[in-house]
């Protein structure tokens, strides 16, 4: 089939979204799922058919959505009332907005762990440790499904 | 103009430490936040302002917990409404700065006559972005309408309004521009958002004439 050309396409806006809690891997389809249904219960199955929100790409802790330009406002806002993906607790932080996924690309940075990941006891429970630049620190902790997650910062964790 | 989260509640009552909610608030672009509870030295980053929280059934009670020398020491005082005849008694006590909850108030509970109680004692009403984020379907669409219906009265009245994420961790936090979005749910402009953003600081310290001291 011939492809449309350019002039009679749809014009659309590109979304980058950072994915907290850091190191978290987002499965594409469970990103979509979630801004999906949080874009769908807030504007509504009409408005959303009409953005047609969709996510182009999910790696290194960055979502970009595409939507129908002029719809951007709305989709960001439904982007702020995601809590969960796949169940696990999350929040999407809008960067930016732009006509091309190519000026978003140059937004992204990668926000990996700055060192091994360590292991400390807190209660009753032993929690993973990365450690993010910053000062900030993560504790995740160790088991199967559903860990705790804690957000501390390095001066936190030294004073316990 | 300090641009306020009026309300965070970080660990032990939620799961982020105060300094890395700090933290995020800064890179959200707040210039400080109200934390409920203990709230220690802060060296770096935004302002941080001590808040606390009054939950109490009667006009009584709330008398009683303003006396408690963790409210007095508080920055911001905060009152959760509750029945009409309780919220136009509490915007008349003068240690309380801020009406919150009002989303899980019934319909009218802060009506007129508590708005122009809380416009001549600056007294705030708290909008709580958490409703919207958390909550979904006719739960998030009653607090919308509250909330749309608590502008409207602060249009007419001219009360103080304050804007809080109501987070527990730094997933609950969210930046100026999600705020100023997610407000425009239920038709607060722009200007509004600002106005309301940075209103903690008239609040607890009101405008009022220069009194001569000795």
């Amino acid at each position: 089939m011939k492809p449309r050309p350019p002039a009679m396409r749809a014009k659309r806006r590109y979304i980058l979204a950072r994915i907290l809690p850091y190191g978290v891997t987002m499965d594409q389809k469970q990103v979509y799922l979630s801004v999906i249904e949080a874009a769908t219960s807030l504007w509504g199955d009409a408005a959303v058919g009409f953005a047609q929100p969709a996510v182009v790409f999910c790696d290194a802790g960055y979502a970009v959505v595409r939507c129908r330009r002029g719809t951007e406002k709305d989709i960001a806002t439904a982007l702020a009332t995601v809590n969960a993906i796949a169940d696990e607790r999350a929040a999407l932080r809008t960067v930016a907005t732009s006509g091309t996924i190519h000026a978003l690309r140059r937004r992204i940075k990668p926000i990996r762990p700055l060192s091994e990941a360590g292991e400390v006891k807190f209660g009753e429970n032993y929690f993973t440790v990365y450690r993010y630049p910053r000062h900030k620190v993560d504790l995740v902790e160790k088991g199967i499904k559903h860990q705790k997650s804690l957000f501390f910062t390095e001066a936190d964790l030294e004073e316990r | 103009m300090k641009i306020t989260d009026a309300c965070i509640h970080p660990y032990p009552a939620g799961d982020s430490t105060l300094a890395r909610m700090a933290l995020e608030a800064a890179g959200l672009g707040f210039d400080s936040i109200v934390a409920i509870g203990d709230v220690g030295h802060q060296s770096s980053g935004p302002e941080v302002l001590r808040g606390a929280v009054i939950g109490a059934a009667s006009l009584k009670e709330v008398l009683r917990q303003v006396r408690d020398p963790a409210v007095r020491g508080a920055d911001v005082v905060y009152v959760n409404a509750g029945e009409i005849s309780f919220n136009r008694a509490i915007v008349s006590v003068k240690e309380v700065h801020v009406v919150r909850n009002i989303h899980a108030t019934r319909r009218n509970a802060f009506d007129h006559v508590a708005a122009r109680t809380a416009a001549e004692r600056g007294v705030g009403v708290d909008i709580s972005m958490a409703p919207i984020i958390q909550l979904r379907g006719t739960k998030r669409q009653r607090a919308l309408q509250r909330y749309a219906d608590i502008l409207s009265l602060q249009r007419r009245y001219g009360f103080g309004l304050t804007i809080s994420s109501d987070a527990r961790s730094i997933l609950g936090q969210r930046s100026v521009r999600d705020v100023r979005g997610l407000c425009a749910l239920f038709g607060m402009t722009g200007a509004e958002v600002s106005e309301a953003l940075s209103s903690v600081g008239r609040l607890t310290e009101p405008h009022r004439p220069v009194r001569v001291v000795g």
